[in-house]
């Protein structure tokens, strides 16, 4: 079975996806079931009926382990930053510094993969090593990323998070033969365990997965994706409770033209993050492609540089920034201030994230929304005191815009909002603003920020974005009208005959009195005539089997696989039975791939 | 895990492979088990160890922050009550931590946040009371005067009854400073209905009376605390000075000597006292003026007499004056239709004619103040006498 594996394994591209390989192919091979075809046969249900048990006992440990993880990085913080730090405290400058060479140090020589986010590292688990993630990078992920985010570098805790949950999806499956396709889909499962755990949000996760990771809705990974999310956040609000993460006062839109108001958000949301896209995409090569040995300094550099902006002024940058975030909803700032920490946020989240230094961005996309939407509310409010929502609610409806924005993940954006506040009220604030700024910004840096990483990191995979946008051709697209005879299923062997050979057609269509189809070619038919009397009827003397039954809305590929046994496909109504809008051949279909291909 | 019922026909090896695959799947799932109730073992400990500590610090900044609060460093506060807020997040800190803005004269955080508060608890008094202060700061009376309803109709932790009487003494406050003094008078009548029997409490609801123009209602309850054994000296101070304004200067009197001769009234205020002296001293020389009806009857008669000479030199002072003439004139009609010789004896006969002498000094005093001015002197007690005759008397 070690053919199974990809060749890529030992040849990826980049550091990081070398940095996923980095077991050993004895290893991988040894995690990979070697008798998959027999199980299948002797237990055909068996995987089905693991895959979503496994998908709970993956939630469950993803749901303890995220909690173990974010306990990690508070108890790390209160010990290195103190119980509440403040600007002039010396440790503010010297501990990110500090930790950022210890944590480099890690990563260089003992967790190469624990570098970056961890979505893309999911997804390349996903598309390039069949689920695979090893338990080294799991543990080096958890010890790095608390490290880091725990001694002040501007990053946050979900990512990894995902990337964590993801690990234990693979070790787990790994550990019980299932099919390569099984396991390939662990990754994303845990994944959304692991997201749902750490912002006590399962839907969000859910759709990020779907939205970032698969690309697609398929009912046989979706609830294996609700079993897990769900088994996390039960277990980790068994442990933080079940409180949402924010809470703000109810929204009660008194007039419809306060709308504008949050569409201004958006707008400026829009122009936002792709500055923050550019930022990064602009920094992180360029410090990658600095000597080896500055590898291992440019955390430390970062820290000190996060820890510069925190020991001047703004400890609120420091970390993941959830206590600002609240403060900010509770327009406990003013718009100044919020407009500054939106800049210094982002610069801090800029060098963390490019230094290399392991941590993810969702935390930081929040933070600077948060505070990008009450700089904007309070503004707005302070020109417009007539508008009745708190800055509080502009923050939130903030932090939605700068993900839609930034993380081109539009449907999570607005139930990430709703689940984190616990707020439905302000729905309609939060999908305009989004829309608005997933479209700005869209339109201003058309790849998104984890398509820059995957180019970056000299990977090709699939863009979700862009296979939503994918026209899909469909059946229709290339469908004929009928040019072949059609005859009935009682029609003699020698009628037929004689209107194949009247139209000179090559085929016809056998219609049968259950509105069934059979595709009978010349060629067969000689072959009947040959063995059978010419009264006999076609229904005696046909096959059983009928032709495929095709509706004009199925994908054109599905019609691909048919071709070699059929020479043409009728194509049915989906409202009449028995009743045929078309034909398609395999030129038809071939014609509408080359005319779409060259248009 | 295994399906029993496939539907497909094994042999005896695939049977006993898949026997073997049914014990790994159950080993496999009973292991996965065991190292989940293992993890989850750690975690719990983890967790429980850690919010110990987390409860330790939030415990440690919450003191330090009502400490800064208590001693006026609302600054202070802030920092420290959001430290313990990170830890421990607890309504009570989150209302401190609301009130240290406000104190430290951040209104709009300090709106936002208690709104944040109110939000999720409406019928909350002390969120109500604090978001009454700060509309009331803003000038937002409509908005204060509603929460401060809504902190009465509220739910108080502790004792309830207590704060909900010091909210509605702070409401009338508030409104008596808006000038709606019939507003600020019924909710102190209900304070008054409502008040223990603590004489501080009872002073400072009829203080408050007194500021709201209610001066009977506060003379009622200093005199309930003035009839005490050991009746506290504020409680005769202010029995004096509201029995003093409603002309009752017998009884003011009474009460203000009371009150300058208690051993503690040094405790008193030095202006109060130097008020206290004189409002004794004109209640003194009013009861010495005025012809009261249980006086001897020459003394009345000389009284009468006394009064009628002093009002005619104010009129005669007053009608000098060309300006004033003309408004005087039914004054002076009256003043001709008297007697021209009075006598002690001949008015200690007509007690009508001393009345029509009493009346008519009474007018003149209350004329001649709005044509000539306030007068001074015995003229202006015996204005305050015209003002509400019947009451100079009263006990």
């Amino acid at each position: 079975m070690s053919a199974e594996r990809p060749m890529s394994v030992t040849t990826a591209p980049s550091e990081t996806m070398a940095a996923a390989a980095a077991p050993s192919v004895a290893e991988a091979v040894a995690a990979i079931p070697n008798a998959t075809s027999t199980i299948e046969r002797i237990a055909p249900s068996r995987g089905e009926r693991l895959f979503l048990v496994l998908s709970i006992f993956i939630g469950v440990i993803s749901g303890l382990l995220v909690v173990a993880f974010r306990i990690a990085i508070e108890w790390i913080r209160i010990l290195l930053l103190g119980s509440a730090p403040h600007p002039g405290q010396d440790r503010l400058l010297v501990v990110p510094a500090v930790m950022g060479l210890v944590v480099a140090a890690m990563v260089l020589w003992f967790f190469p993969a624990a570098r970056g986010s961890g979505v893309n590292q999911t997804k390349a688990a996903l598309y390039v090593y069949d689920g695979y993630i090893s338990i080294r990078t799991v543990i080096g992920k958890f010890l790095t990323a608390a490290l880091a985010i725990g001694s002040g570098h501007s990053l946050g805790p979900e990512d990894p998070s995902l990337q964590i949950g993801a690990g234990v999806a693979s070790i787990v499956a790994r550990n019980l033969r299932l099919s390569r396709r099984r396991m390939r889909m662990f990754a994303p499962i845990g994944a959304a365990a692991g997201l749902a755990a750490a912002f006590n949000a399962p839907i969000s996760a859910i759709l990020f997965v779907i939205e970032e990771v698969i690309g697609s809705w398929s009912a046989g990974v979706l609830g294996s994706l609700v079993l897990a999310a769900s088994s996390s956040v039960v277990v980790a609000r068994a442990f933080w409770g079940s409180e949402p993460m924010f809470r703000i006062p109810s929204i009660t839109m008194k007039d419809w033209r306060e709308l504008l108001a949050y569409a201004v958000l958006g707008i400026f949301g829009g122009l936002l993050a792709p500055l923050f896209s550019a930022a990064l995409g602009f920094l992180r090569p360029r410090l990658r492609a600095l000597p080896r040995w500055t590898l291992i300094l440019q955390p430390a550099v970062a820290g000190l540089m996060v820890g510069a902006i925190g020991y001047f002024g703004f400890p609120e940058v420091m970390g993941a920034g959830y206590g600002a975030i609240d403060q900010a909803m509770h327009g406990e700032f003013v718009w100044q201030l919020l407009l500054g920490l939106v800049f210094l946020k982002l610069a801090a989240t800029i060098l963390s994230f490019s230094s290399g230094t392991p941590g993810g961005m969702f935390a930081p996309t929040l933070f600077i929304g948060a505070m990008l939407g009450g700089a904007v509310g309070a503004f707005e409010k302070h020109f417009f005191p007539g508008l009745t929502g708190t800055v509080g609610a502009y923050a939130l409806v903030g932090m939605g815009v700068l993900f839609a924005g930034f993380l081109r993940v539009p449907l999570t954006s607005v139930f990430m909002v709703l689940e984190v506040s616990g707020n439905y009220s302000i729905i309609l604030p939060v999908i305009l603003a989004n829309t608005i700024a997933f479209l700005l910004s869209r339109s201003l840096q058309p790849v998104g920020i984890f398509e820059i990483f995957t180019r970056q990191d000299g990977l090709d995979l699939p863009s979700m974005e862009e296979q939503r946008e994918e026209a899909v051709l469909h059946v229709e697209d290339a469908l004929q009208p009928v040019s072949v005879p059609v005859v009935r299923g009682a029609y003699t062997i020698q009628t037929t005959s004689e209107v194949l050979t009247e139209t000179h057609a090559s085929a016809c269509l056998v219609e049968f009195l259950d509105g069934t189809w059979y595709v009978l070619s010349d060629a067969e038919l000689t072959g009947l005539a040959a063995t059978l009397t010419p009264e006999t009827p076609l229904q005696r003397a046909l096959p059983a089997e009928r032709a495929p039954q095709l509706f004009p809305d199925m994908p054109l590929d599905s019609a691909l696989h048919y071709f070699p046994r059929w020479p043409l496909l009728p194509v049915a109504n989906r409202a009449a039975r028995g009743t045929i809008e078309g034909t398609l051949t395999l030129e038809d279909v071939l014609t509408r791939y080359r005319g779409t291909t060259s248009g | 895990m295994t399906t029993l019922h496939s539907g497909v026909v094994l042999t005896p090896e695939e049977r006993l492979a898949r026997r073997r695959l049914i014990v790994h799947d159950a080993l496999s799932l009973l292991t996965l088990f065991l190292i989940t109730a293992v993890i989850f073992a750690l975690t719990w400990l983890l967790h429980r160890s850690f919010e110990d500590h987390r409860e330790e610090l939030g415990r440690r900044w919450k003191t330090r922050g009502e400490q800064a609060l208590a001693a006026g460093h609302p600054q202070s506060a802030i920092e420290a009550l959001r430290s313990a807020l990170a830890y421990v997040p607890d309504r009570g800190t989150e209302i401190e931590l609301a009130t240290a803005l406000a104190d430290a004269g951040k209104t709009t955080e300090a709106m936002a946040y208690f709104s944040t508060l109110w939000d999720s608890a409406p019928g909350d008094g002390t969120i109500n009371v604090q978001l009454a202060r700060l509309a009331a700061r803003q000038g937002n009376e409509a908005t204060a005067v509603l929460h401060y309803q809504e902190a009465l109709d509220g739910t108080w932790q502790g004792n309830g009854y207590d704060r909900r009487r010091e909210v509605r003494l702070e409401l009338a406050n508030y409104l008596l400073s808006r000038g709606k003094s019939d507003q600020a008078r019924t909710q102190l009548l209900i304070a008054a209905g409502n008040a223990p029997d603590d004489p501080a409490i009872k002073i400072q609801i009829a203080g408050m009376m007194e500021k709201a123009g209610d001066l009977d209602g506060a003379l009622g309850i200093y005199r309930t605390l003035s009839t005490r054994h050991g009746a506290p000296v504020a409680a005769l101070s202010g029995a004096g000075r509201t029995s003093f304004e409603l002309g009752m200067y017998r009884a003011a009197a009474d009460y203000l000597s009371r009150t300058l001769a208690q051993a503690d009234a040094e405790t008193l205020p030095e202006a109060e006292r130097d008020a206290d002296r004189g409002m004794f001293a004109t209640a003194d020389r009013i009861q010495l003026l005025f012809p009261a009806y249980d006086l001897p009857a020459r003394l009345r008669a000389e009284r009468i007499l006394s009064l009628r000479n002093t009002a005619h030199a104010r009129l005669a002072a007053c009608s000098a004056a060309p300006a004033t003439a003309a408004a005087l004139g039914d004054l002076v009609d009256r003043w001709n239709q008297l007697p021209a010789r009075l006598t002690v004896s001949g008015l200690e006969q007509d007690p009508d004619l001393e009345q029509t002498i009493f009346q008519l000094v009474c007018d003149t005093e209350t004329v001649t103040a709005s044509a000539c001015g306030q007068p001074s002197g015995d003229d202006a007690l015996i204005l305050r006498i015209a003002k509400n005759p019947g009451a100079v008397e009263q006990p």
